[in-house]
C-alpha cells in the first residue's frame, strides 16, 4: 500500500480522534483556568487558612504525576463505589491538574502588579473586591497570556495520556491505526505532523490574543515597579 | 486663601509601629478648612506613614483620627465610603497602568459613585481640563510623562470630590523640568481653598502658598508655625538647620 492510500485510510481516523483531542485539551484547560484563577487570588489576598487549603491543593497535583492522578480517578475511586466515565475522569485529572499549574501562572501575574494599584484603587474609595475586579485583574490577565500560552500548548500534547484510560484521541487512533497496518513510522510522523501543525495554530492564535489586548507602556509599567 | 474655623482633619495621639521601630510616637494635629499643611523632615520619620494614617491605607495601632468629624479609627465605621471623598496623590503616581487617562478618572466615578456613563464622562474631563489635559484623554498611563501622570492622579482625586487632598512627595520621582507644572496645579487648588496636606520638601511651594509647616522627625512633631517664622525664625536650631539646608537645595 503506497503512502498516499494510507493517508486516505489514516486521515479521516486521525481527524475523529483530533476532535477528540480538540475537546478534551479545550475542556481541561477550561476547568482548570475556573480552578486556577480564583485559587491565585485566595493565595493573594485570601485569609490564612484559604491560603493554606488552596497551598495544599496546588503542591499536590503539581507534586504528583498526572497519571498518577488520572489513575487514581479511573481505577482507583470506583473502589469506594464513585465511577466516571473515562472522559469525565480524564476532565477531572486534567483539569484538576492544569489548575494547579495555571494558579501559579496567574500568581505570578498577580504579584508582577505593582503594590501601589491596589492602594490608589482604595485610595479613591474602592472596596477590596473592586480593586481586584476593576484593577488587578484586568492587567493580571494580561500578564499572564505568554505563560498561560504555554500551558494551552503543552496540554494539547499531556492530553494524549488519556488513550491510557481508553479516550479515542489522537494517539489512541494512532495505536490502532499502527496495529492494523503494522507501520509505527509512517503513523507515527503523521501523528506528530498534525500535533505540530495545531500546536502552531494555536501559537499564532495566542500572539494575536496578546497582540490586541496589549497595552502601550503596560509591559513597561510591570518590569519599572 | 479662604479661611474658616472648621475643623477638616483632627489627629489624637497616634502612634504606628513596625515591628520594634517606632514609627509614629504619638502624633497629635489639627488642620482647619482651607488649611495647606506641608509636612517636612529627614526620610524615615514617618510623614508619609501620617498620611497614610489619615485615610487609614495604614491602620494606626493606637490613637484617633476624624475627617470631618467622622472617627476613621473607629472600626465601626464604612472605611471604604469615608474614603471616597479623602483625596490622595502619591510619589510615584499609581495610575491605573491598564486605563487611558481618562478612564483612569472615570473609573471611581462609576464604579465608587455611581454615577451614569455621561455624567460621569463630562465631569472626568472637566477635571482633566482643571489640570490642563484634556487633549490627553485617550492616552496611556505609558504615553505620559512623569508631570502629566501626576497631573491626571490628581485629576483623578479632584474628581471624587474632596474634603481633603493628601500630598506624599508628589514631585519626589519626577524629572526637575517637569516639577513645576504639578506644583501650579497644587497652587492652584490651595488658591481655590482646598484643605491640603503636604509631604513635600519643595520650599518654594510651602513659602508660596502654605500656611503652615510641621517638622517631623523620629516619629514626632518637633516644631510648627507659618512658614515665615518657620523659614527665618524658627525656635529650634534644629529646625533652623534642617529647613536651611533644604532651602539651599530648592
Amino acid at each position: 500500500m503506497s503512502f498516499l492510500d494510507y493517508l486516505q485510510i489514516a486521515l479521516p481516523k486521525i481527524w475523529i480522534g483530533l476532535q477528540i483531542t480538540f475537546k478534551v485539551s479545550l475542556i481541561c484547560l477550561l476547568i482548570g483556568m475556573l480552578i486556577g484563577f480564583p485559587v491565585a487570588l485566595a493565595r493573594v489576598y485570601g485569609p490564612k487558612w484559604l491560603r493554606w487549603l488552596v497551598t495544599a491543593y496546588v503542591e499536590i497535583f503539581r507534586g504528583t504525576p498526572v497519571l498518577v492522578q488520572l489513575f487514581l480517578i479511573y481505577y482507583g475511586l470506583p473502589q469506594f463505589g464513585i465511577t466516571f466515565s473515562a472522559f469525565t475522569a480524564a476532565y477531572l485529572a486534567i483539569g484538576l491538574n492544569s489548575g494547579a499549574y495555571q494558579s501559579e501562572y496567574f500568581r505570578g501575574a498577580i504579584q508582577a502588579i505593582s503594590s501601589g494599584q491596589m492602594m490608589a484603587a482604595r485610595s479613591i474609595g474602592m472596596t477590596r473586591m473592586q480593586a481586584i475586579r476593576y484593577v488587578i485583574i484586568p492587567q493580571a490577565f494580561r500578564f499572564a497570556i505568554p505563560s498561560w500560552s504555554n500551558e494551552a500548548v503543552s496540554m494539547v500534547k499531556i492530553s494524549s495520556i488519556v488513550y491510557l484510560i481508553a479516550v479515542p484521541e489522537m494517539l489512541y487512533v494512532a495505536k490502532v491505526l499502527m496495529s492494523k497496518y503494522y507501520n509505527p513510522m509512517q503513523t507515527y510522523i503523521l501523528v506528530g505532523l498534525v500535533y505540530l501543525l495545531v500546536i502552531g495554530a494555536m501559537t499564532l492564535l495566542l500572539n494575536e490574543i496578546e497582540r490586541r489586548t496589549t497595552i502601550p507602556g503596560l509591559e513597561t509599567a510591570r518590569r519599572g515597579s | 486663601m479662604p479661611k474658616s474655623d472648621k475643623l477638616i482633619v483632627k489627629i489624637e495621639n497616634v502612634h504606628k509601629a513596625y515591628g520594634r521601630e517606632q514609627v509614629l510616637k504619638g502624633i497629635s494635629m489639627d488642620v482647619t478648612e482651607g488649611e495647606v499643611v506641608v509636612l517636612v523632615g529627614p526620610s524615615g520619620t514617618g510623614k508619609s506613614t501620617l498620611l497614610r494614617c489619615i485615610n487609614q491605607l495604614t491602620v494606626p495601632d493606637s490613637g484617633k483620627v476624624w475627617v470631618n468629624g467622622v472617627e476613621l479609627t473607629n472600626p465601626k465605621i464604612d472605611i471604604d465610603k469615608a474614603r471616597q471623598h479623602i483625596g490622595m496623590v502619591f510619589q510615584d503616581f499609581n495610575l491605573f497602568n491598564h486605563l487611558t487617562a481618562l478612564d483612569n478618572v472615570l473609573l471611581g466615578l462609576i464604579h465608587v459613585l455611581g454615577m451614569k456613563k455621561e455624567k460621569a464622562h463630562d465631569k472626568a474631563m472637566l477635571e482633566l481640563k482643571r489640570v490642563g489635559l484634556a487633549n490627553k484623554c485617550s492616552n496611556y498611563p505609558g504615553q505620559l510623562s512623569g508631570g502629566q501622570k501626576q497631573r491626571v492622579a490628581i485629576a483623578r482625586s479632584l474628581a471624587m470630590e474632596p474634603i481633603v487632598m493628601l500630598f506624599d512627595e508628589p514631585t519626589s520621582a519626577l524629572d526637575p523640568e517637569l516639577i513645576g507644572e504639578v506644583l501650579t496645579v497644587m497652587k492652584d487648588l490651595a488658591v481655590e481653598g482646598m484643605t491640603m496636606i503636604c509631604v513635600t520638601h519643595e520650599i518654594g511651594f510651602a513659602r508660596d502658598v502654605c500656611s503652615r509647616i510641621v517638622f517631623m522627625e523620629y516619629g514626632e512633631i518637633i516644631e510648627q508655625g507659618n512658614p515665615d517664622k518657620m523659614l527665618n525664625n524658627p525656635d529650634l536650631p534644629r529646625t533652623r538647620q534642617f529647613l536651611g539646608k533644604i532651602s539651599e537645595l530648592h
